[in-house]
């Protein structure tokens, strides 16, 4: 399945002139990279949530493709660019941010776990691996996760967003 | 691609009930707070929020 079609269907959508960001909130794990680049356009705090307003589309995309998960994602409204500079746009800009390729690639065979420490967030960990808890084992794939490390979520051991209302610090 | 899809897991990774999150094997730990990126063999996460050794474990959480 194209990971990038999938990424349109269901959850929310907010537009400007330009482009329409798509918000799957399932998807989230509040790797937070949104918010801290671009607290404008992304306040968890303010309903809406997301203000297409608050920036310019350059950076916007920016920041969409910062998230590494399916919950943000986005498309030029004129279906013509698409087809035709939409990806080249998408891979400029990840090649612009060195620091975070390895959250945002496919982990291939052999590649290290990438964990994360998240500012003021939770671990998030990405890659192939074997995770235990409450004494049950499962192996994750090629996938992603984000364990709390605040101490207060109510969906132990995994991350629901809540460090940020209590402003953890570390 | 099929052939290889066992076995890929490279790291075991363990949240300790009451405790930290435990990670053994091939990983690499980036801290974007304090800039620090290391290949450690075993590490200790805290979990509870209240190390002051973030963000490794230091017992905190049995206080």
């Amino acid at each position: 399945m194209d990971r990038a079609e999938n990424q349109f269907s269901g959850g929310r959508k907010y537009r400007n002139d330009d482009i329409t960001v798509y918000w799957k909130p399932a998807a989230c794990v509040h790797a937070s990279y949104c918010y801290r680049e671009l607290i404008e356009v992304f306040d968890p705090s303010r309903r809406p949530w997301v203000d297409m307003s608050g920036s310019t589309t350059d950076k916007i995309i920016e920041v969409v493709n910062l998230c590494p998960t399916e919950a943000l994602a986005w498309k030029w409204n004129d279906d013509k660019k698409n087809a035709t500079i939409g990806t080249d746009q998408v891979n400029h800009i990840k090649f612009r941010r060195p620091e975070l390729m390895n959250i945002i690639e496919p982990v291939k065979e052999e590649h290290p776990v990438s964990v994360k420490i998240m500012v003021d967030g939770p671990i998030v960990l990405k890659g192939s691996f074997t995770l235990s808890y409450d004494g049950n084992t499962k192996e994750v794939n090629d996938n992603l996760i984000s364990i709390c490390r605040c101490g207060i979520s109510d969906h132990m051991p995994f991350c629901d967003g809540q460090h940020r209302k209590i402003g953890f610090n570390g | 691609m099929e052939l290889n899809s066992e076995n890929k897991s490279q790291a075991k990774v363990e949240i300790i009930e009451f405790g930290p999150l435990k990670i053994t094997g091939n990983f690499l730990l980036k801290d974007l707070k304090r800039d620090k990126e290391e290949s450690l063999g075993e590490v200790l996460l805290c979990r509870c929020g209240r190390s002051a050794n973030k963000p490794f474990c230091d017992d905190s959480h049995k206080k």
